[in-house]
């Protein structure tokens, strides 16, 4: 079976074929290692006396560059394209060019369409407004925390790998498996409604997840349980790359731990910190698999997105366009982020 | 003459092989429904040497995917789907290769489903069922509370005030389910007077929705629908209630015919029925529905694809396909005959009895409900009610303000 799979007399076959064109090819070279050499790279010398060797590099870049381009470059026009034109179709052929419409019908208070009240106007605002008030309050405390941890798993203390890898774990889960263990634990009978009625603290369970006043602090608190252990271990790696010396240094001269603190560790940590932050803000902005998972009770600017883009139900004539808008939207600012990361990064290599 | 007879043999098999095409076949099922058809379909592949490649999906792939391949042209030949009108633009017509008069004769009343909004006598789909909204209610919790279940023709403040009280007796987290969408929330909408249209253009907030979405804001608002249900969503998404029928959170689940075999296969420590659908000022509301199967204009064997579609819809084949998927029949033959369901309990022979008997009474109560299943654009009224009715529900907008912004979206939806 396994012989028919591979067919080895025509690998041999091939493989001799190979081998005797290499040697042919190279014929010019003398010694048995290096002819033996020749006759196995000979693709990579012929290509090179072909194209020349500046040419090489862009040549072993081709196919990286072909499926970057397919899968990256591409969808970003197509997407630009989408923003600019109207209709249920994604075949342009088939798309009226609308021009800044859609820009409209996202941000005037008067639908262009009908006169009337724009709703989609209010929808937009409010994913803004909530993914505002997300990344505000999870990018800080998930910091905080992570710089915390960070410290304390940099000290000296009992079973530090076991707990290093126990904070890190969460990292490695799928954002649903995430959300499907903190929804048994959230949902209206729950784990944590359960326990808080045995203690007499509620009367009545939550639907932690939807209730308005709570929706928001959970999908902080499961969005920074699970990606808290990537940004710890950045910092952990911070904090061991500051020289010892300086401790031993400070600790010779009676110097308080608050005051290392504030005075070595912060400060030698701050490109990184600073990193970090812009990092993390670029995931909040972009939050989605889990807060979709968890069927939290706001819409966030990428679930507005998908809503819209018609990948759920029946698409309607506007919404791939406004999609695109709110995407080239939301990319705006993840570029701002992403520049900010860059000039940060520079700065760090300079410093 | 040995010779001639292998020649004629030979060219009699070739032929065959060259004119034997493969249709592929994309079917989604809530219970056994691509099972049954494909029992079927290995008739009609016998007798005309044809094959069909089934690829059976999850409802989502056709809900969600099946126009995004359409439109990329990679669609199947034929698919069974539920946006009968919306997907109107990649039907094959099937007239020039089916006996026009039959299918008139026979599915007359549900091919207008599938056709362009107006000047459209093209034949597009088999209806393989009709179903109809409806609910279940969970005997066993109405006597162990003690509580008579309302009769026929009883409203719908009738059962919330029995529910209310099965709910409190039994300490229920809460008495009545709804899937969300606006397609079941419809029937009871109709049931308080809501028109949905008029003359064909969708205004759907008039005084019958107004008091349909205030007393559903107070079901919640008083837990007599449970948080878990549209609470549960956010924006257009579609959720199915059925959890909450199953595992004894409510005493009663709106939803609809195709759930019969479900439940009848699912449900065994508790008894259940289906009850006749209740009324209101503006009559017995329930939707119509259901789910048929289509060809598609990008087929590569248009013939073969409506042949197998024509084959299949043939009274003696639909017949086999309702009776053995436990499904209400929209062949108007079989529908007067009778269908004989065989082997199915007491429950579902009286469920079918009290979904077909659903329709008809919406058929003469509440028509709105037929012109609702047959708007193109229903699917997307579907999601943007349950969207701001939600937000009423959870305090994060006025009841008031929410039935405005329902009206303005539908209409920025419709618009073109």
């Amino acid at each position: 079976m396994f012989e028919s799979l591979l067919n080895l007399n025509s690998w041999f076959l091939f493989f001799t074929l190979y081998l005797l064109i290499g040697f042919i090819l190279s014929k010019d070279v003398y010694g048995f290692l290096p002819k033996l050499m020749s006759s196995i790279g000979w693709p990579i010398e012929f290509t090179q006396k072909l194209f020349g060797t500046k040419s090489l590099p862009y040549l072993f870049l081709f196919p990286n560059i072909l499926i970057f381009g397919l899968f990256t470059f591409l969808p970003l026009f197509m997407n630009f394209g989408f923003s600019v034109t109207d209709g249920t179709s994604i075949n342009f052929v088939s798309r009226d060019f609308s021009g800044l419409d859609n820009l409209a019908r996202i941000t005037q208070e008067v639908q262009i369409d009908t006169g009337g009240i724009n709703v989609e106007n209010d929808k937009f605002n409010a994913a803004m407004y909530d993914t505002f008030v997300f990344v505000i309050l999870q990018v800080p405390i998930m910091i905080l925390i992570a710089l915390f941890t960070a410290i304390v798993l940099n000290r000296e203390i009992i079973g530090r790998g076991f707990w290093r890898a126990v904070f890190f774990y969460p990292v490695m889960l799928s954002p649903v498996v995430v959300a499907f263990l903190w929804t048994l634990i959230l949902k209206r009978q729950g784990m944590l409604s359960q326990t808080l009625i045995d203690w007499n603290w509620i009367s009545e369970p939550i639907q932690w997840l939807m209730d308005p006043s709570w929706t928001m602090f959970w999908s902080i608190f499961v969005y920074t349980w699970a990606h808290m252990g990537f940004y710890m271990l950045i910092l952990l790696a911070g904090l061991q790359s500051i020289p010892r010396d300086l401790y031993e240094a400070a600790q010779m001269d009676g110097t308080s731990e608050r005051r290392v603190f504030w005075r070595i560790t912060l400060p030698l940590l701050m490109p990184i910190l600073l990193v970090v932050t812009v990092l993390s803000l670029i995931k909040a902005v972009q939050a989605f698999e889990e807060l979709y998972a968890l069927q939290v009770g706001w819409v966030s600017l990428v679930s507005y997105i998908v809503e819209n883009a018609g990948i759920r139900g029946q698409k309607t004539f506007f919404g791939l366009g406004i999609a695109a808008m709110a995407s080239l939207i939301v990319a705006s600012i993840l570029i701002i982020l992403s520049l900010l990361q860059f000039y940060l990064t520079r700065r760090q290599v300079k410093l | 003459m040995k010779k001639s007879i292998l020649l004629a043999s030979f060219l009699a098999v070739s032929s065959l092989s060259v004119n034997a095409a493969e249709i592929k076949f994309v079917c989604y099922q809530d219970s056994n429904e691509c099972d049954v058809l494909q029992q079927m379909s290995s008739i009609w592949e016998d007798s005309t040497g044809n094959s069909v490649n089934f690829e059976v999906v999850g409802y989502d792939v056709v809900r969600d995917q099946l126009e995004n391949q359409l439109e990329a042209g990679s669609a199947p030949d034929v698919a069974r789907v539920t946006n009968l009108g919306g997907l109107n633009q990649y039907y094959l017509d099937l007239t020039p290769y089916v006996d026009s008069a039959a299918w008139e004769k026979n599915y007359g009343a549900t091919l207008p489903w599938y056709r362009k909004p107006s000047g459209d006598n093209g034949i597009y789909g088999w209806q393989t069922q009709l179903t109809v909204t409806g609910p279940y209610v969970n005997v066993t919790m109405f006597e162990d509370a003690g509580v008579d279940m309302p009769e026929e023709g009883a409203t719908w403040d009738d059962w919330a005030d029995a529910l209310r009280v099965v709910k409190s007796e039994l300490g229920l987290t809460a008495g009545l389910a709804m899937d969300r969408t606006a397609h079941r929330w419809a029937g009871p909408a109709f049931s308080y007077g809501a028109k949905f249209h008029e003359n064909g253009v969708p205004i759907l907030v008039d005084q019958g929705f107004r008091d349909f979405a205030e007393t559903f804001v107070g079901w919640h608002a008083e837990g007599l629908m449970p948080a878990e249900g549209w609470p549960a969503g956010a924006g257009t998404a579609y959720k199915n209630a059925a959890p909450l029928f199953l595992d004894g959170t409510v005493a009663m689940h709106m939803s609809g015919s195709w759930m019969l075999n479900n439940y009848d296969t699912n449900i065994t420590d508790f008894e259940w029925k289906v009850v006749p659908i209740p009324c209101g000022t503006g009559g017995c509301g329930a939707m119509p529905g259901g789910s048929g199967i289509v060809a598609f204009n990008s087929s590569k064997h248009p013939e073969v694809a409506a042949s197998f579609i024509d084959f299949m819809s043939q009274a003696g084949k639909a017949g086999y396909f309702a009776a053995n998927t436990r499904n209400i029949t929209a062949h108007q033959g079989l529908q007067k005959a009778g269908i004989d369901y065989p082997g199915v309990s007491q429950r579902v022979s009286a469920g079918l009895s009290t979904f077909a008997a659903n329709a008809g009474k919406a058929a003469e109560s509440t028509p709105q409900a037929y012109w609702f299943q047959g708007y193109n654009k229903n699917f997307a009224i579907y999601g943007i009610v349950p969207d701001y009715i939600t937000k009423a529900i959870t305090g994060e907008m006025s009841l008031d303000d929410a039935l405005t912004a329902i009206d303005a979206d539908v209409a920025a939806k419709i618009a073109e």
